[in-house]
């Protein structure tokens, strides 16, 4: 669903100019994000340890059980975006390089209208269809993130100016290699936007997981709905929200550090 | 395993073609109202902070929060305060919309060229008249683009929305989750989904149209 | 201001083209430092120029030239020194009223893409609350003068105009409430010399008709010696090098900084300003077969013609009919008694 939002929002910000500034790494501003973070996790923490806990909430609130469950929300998230990068950045590629009119616009049919595919209904059908569990939520994850990157793959390379393929063909590169050392590399930004939306959706559609018995902090969140626990649904809801702002602010840092000096 | 039933999908649609009805309606009158809701404040914020630097990215950094956080987790936090329904989902979808909108405004304020800028100030518009004649016309099919996006984003979320009660098609996809096992679940759950990517192609579609009757002749590419 | 002028020529709907209109402007002591800069963009610019004259500015670039012609408008605002248009300090006005009495033409012109033709040459009337009908007739009446078809071009966008198409439009946009004074950026600078010489001759004639007070920035000097009554040549922090006649600048050039702009061939750049008519011209040869020159060109078309014929005297025709020779000695003759005091040249 928010494949057209991030990858056309996300396109118009890497358009914009990059300030070459020296040491932009490491500024106090990159880190605002993980010190925003700490101070509502610390916030939370003091929060819930003034609580008075009946036996329900004891049973939840317990760092065993958080830990478990956001370990298995991780697990789902990563393997998840790796296995999309794996897959649909190739197949993008290919895509975009295909001759064939006819090829491009079918994929481009069928992300157009996985796009508009919610992703709890994907989630929901793959498990009425097959089973529940971890490894329909991962199937799920897989289809579900694979359009922004594949997206974005194509149009990164697509927008790789014809006058620098041009001038790259002209000094006798071949094909492979006009691929391969300048539209890859110049591809890189939004290829990675991509790949950030990927797993800021896996952060997302993982929480949906725990309707299919999947595991993850959204077990915490839908339990501390149906017993109507505040504290529960609050935890899972804000170390949820937290992850997903922690592992945006990470693909960020990330996509700073690998995009080739001068774009 | 649930096998697929076509014969059974039929008359699964036949018997409830009106239940699918309310609930599509539902779920566009839903997303229809917050994603006005968002242009309205969207735009007047981009209006706002569009030449401000310290503002535009505090602004727009603020929705790019709103954007990442998980839509069940956004939702349930908001039912204690809000409780049930429609009330914690049209403000949530409200959230998800505003970082498209203010950004795609704030774009397409700035992008207007600075020989447009230079001459309409040389001719002695006023900033503001420059903003409005100017300006947003020009910004318009940026602005309209974000909306669009904000509109696909929203149809999405409202689905899972149903989880706390919210209105839509979101209910038919849960009622799949909750009868699963019965003959109808996959149904249930096939004809929700569906019915949500029909939608969004639906309103796809028409902003398409819209942004083609609303934009000047003179900047359609 | 001009309010005056403006309503009066505005009044004169039929014939507002042709008034003449110009008022005069008054540069005193103008600077413009920018913060955090030590050099000035500008400094200590004086100059007067008359109602109905079209000054040029020229200098290399980042001289100040620009600089110095947008204050007058205000776009940039001077840090120091007074500006007066007809007797009228600039600073003291609102400047969006300001401007709108002030025709603007910059290079990259700056149409409004989302507005049609028409719309965009009526935004200052419309600004200065004309009548629907007036607007219309002033609009079909511009078009026409920039040579272009209202009919055709009036409902057309911008982006379907050509560069030189859309140039003239910025013209014509410019003139649209018949401003008395205009400020010109580089206006011919982005089209290709072929359209930059049309539009210059257009521009040549246009002045004639409605002589504006005009200031025109251009780096191409041969531009300025074409088209101007008087060119300022600039330099760093827009000084003044020398301020005269483009005659006078070519016979005299005040230092080797304005020589340099004049670059080699000074007198034949000189010889194109001057008619034949101002040439003593002996009896017709009535010579057939050989190279003529007409009598409404330039010395210099003379001069092309005597070398391209190699004879020592070719006819000069008026209206089909030879009215006179000339010769090299009559052209370096008319050349020296342009400049007095100095000895006729082969006499």
């Amino acid at each position: 669903m928010m494949t057209v939002v991030t990858t056309e929002t996300e396109l118009l910000s890497t358009k914009a100019p990059v300030p070459p500034a020296k040491h932009r790494i490491f500024t106090l501003r990159r880190f605002t994000t993980p010190i925003v973070v700490a101070v509502i996790l610390g916030l939370l923490l003091w929060w819930v340890s003034s609580l008075q806990l009946d036996s329900i909430e004891q049973r939840t609130l317990n760092w065993q059980y958080i830990a478990r469950r956001t370990g298995e929300h991780l697990s789902l998230t990563v393997v998840a975006s790796a296995l999309v990068a794996v897959l649909a950045i190739p197949l993008g590629v290919i895509t975009a390089k295909s001759p064939s009119k006819v090829f491009r616009a079918v994929v481009l049919a069928l992300a157009n209208i996985g796009q508009a595919t919610p992703a709890v209904g994907v989630v929901i059908l793959l498990a009425i269809l097959w089973q529940t569990g971890y490894t329909t939520a991962l199937v799920a994850l897989v289809i579900y993130a694979f359009l922004p990157v594949l997206r974005n793959t194509m149009i990164g390379i697509d927008q790789v100016d014809a006058n620098v393929r041009e001038s790259a063909r002209g000094m006798g590169m071949t094909p492979m290699q006009v691929l391969t050392r300048i539209e890859l590399p110049l591809a890189v930004p939004v290829i990675l936007a991509g790949l950030r939306t990927a797993l800021v959706f896996c952060v997302g559609v993982a929480t949906i997981a725990t309707f299919i018995n999947a595991g993850g902090l959204g077990d915490m969140i839908v339990n501390g709905l149906k017993l109507q626990r505040y504290p529960v649904l609050v935890v899972g809801a804000v170390l949820v929200a937290c992850i997903a702002l922690l592992i945006d602010w990470v693909a960020g840092f990330i996509e700073d550090i690998v995009t080739p000096r001068g774009l | 395993m649930n096998g697929f039933d076509l014969q059974g999908l039929l008359t699964f649609w036949s018997r409830r073609g009106d239940d699918v009805l309310e609930l599509a309606v539902q779920h566009i009158a839903v997303v229809a109202l917050s994603v006005l809701l968002a242009t309205v404040i969207g735009v007047l914020v981009g209006i706002a902070v569009w030449n401000r630097p310290m503002p535009r990215s505090l602004t727009i950094a603020a929705a790019g929060v709103a954007l990442t956080i998980p839509s069940l987790a956004l939702l349930a936090l908001l039912t204690p305060v809000f409780g049930l329904g429609w009330t914690p989902t049209v403000i949530s979808l409200i959230f998800y919309s505003l970082l498209p909108i203010v950004r795609n405004t704030v774009v397409g304020l700035r992008e207007v060229s600075p020989a447009i800028m230079e001459s309409a100030k040389g001719m002695g518009m006023s900033p503001t008249k420059i903003l409005f004649s100017i300006q947003l016309p020009i910004a318009w099919p940026i602005i309209l683009t974000g909306v669009r996006v904000a509109a696909q984003l929203t149809i999405g979320i409202a689905a899972i929305a149903a989880y706390v009660a919210g209105p839509g098609l979101g209910q038919m996809i849960f009622q799949g989750l909750s009868s699963l096992g019965s003959k109808n679940a996959l149904n249930f759950a096939l004809s929700g989904t569906l019915g949500v990517v029909i939608l969004a192609l639906l309103i796809d579609g028409a902003f398409v149209f819209i942004t083609r009757v609303t934009t000047s002749r003179g900047l359609r590419v | 201001m001009s309010d005056s002028t403006a309503t009066r020529a505005a009044n004169g709907a039929v014939s507002a083209v042709s008034t003449r209109s110009g008022v005069g402007i008054t540069l005193d002591s103008v600077s413009k430092i920018y913060p955090g800069q030590q050099a000035p963009a500008v400094e200590d610019f004086s100059m007067s120029v008359r109602p109905g004259e079209l000054v040029m500015f020229v200098g290399p670039s980042g001289c100040g030239k620009t600089t110095t012609m947008k204050m007058i408008n205000r776009i940039i605002e001077p840090s120091s020194g007074s500006i007066a248009i007809d007797g009228r300090d600039v600073l003291s006005l609102d400047p969006n009223e300001l401007r709108r009495h002030i025709g603007y033409v910059i290079q990259q012109i700056g149409l409004f893409p989302h507005m049609t033709i028409a719309e965009n040459i009526a935004v200052v009337p419309r600004l200065l609350g004309w009548s629907k009908q007036k607007t219309a007739d002033r609009i079909d009446e511009l078009l026409t003068t920039v040579q272009l078809d209202p009919g055709t071009f009036a409902a057309r966008y911008p982006k379907q105009l050509s560069g030189g198409q859309q140039q003239r439009v910025g013209v014509a946009r410019a003139l649209a409430a018949d401003p008395p004074v205009m400020l010109m950026d580089e206006p011919f600078g982005a089209t290709d010399p072929i359209t930059r010489e049309k539009l210059q001759a257009e521009f040549l004639r246009l002045q004639e008709s409605i002589g504006k007070t005009i200031i025109f920035v251009t780096h191409d000097f041969d531009e300025a010696i074409r088209l101007g009554d008087r060119i300022a040549v600039l330099s760093d922090r827009s000084q003044i090098e020398q301020f005269d006649t483009p005659a006078s600048i070519l016979s005299n050039p005040a230092n080797d900084y304005v020589s340099s702009f004049i670059g080699q061939g000074a007198a034949l750049k000189r010889l194109a300003l001057i008619p034949i008519t101002d040439a003593r011209l002996k009896a017709a040869t009535g010579a057939s077969g050989v190279p003529t020159v007409v009598a409404d060109a330039s010395l210099r078309d003379a001069l092309d013609a005597l070398v391209l014929a190699g004879l020592p005297a070719i006819d000069v025709v008026d209206g089909g009919r030879a009215v006179g020779s000339i010769t090299i000695d009559a052209i370096s003759e008319a050349l020296g008694a342009e400049v007095p005091g100095m000895p006729p040249a082969g006499a």
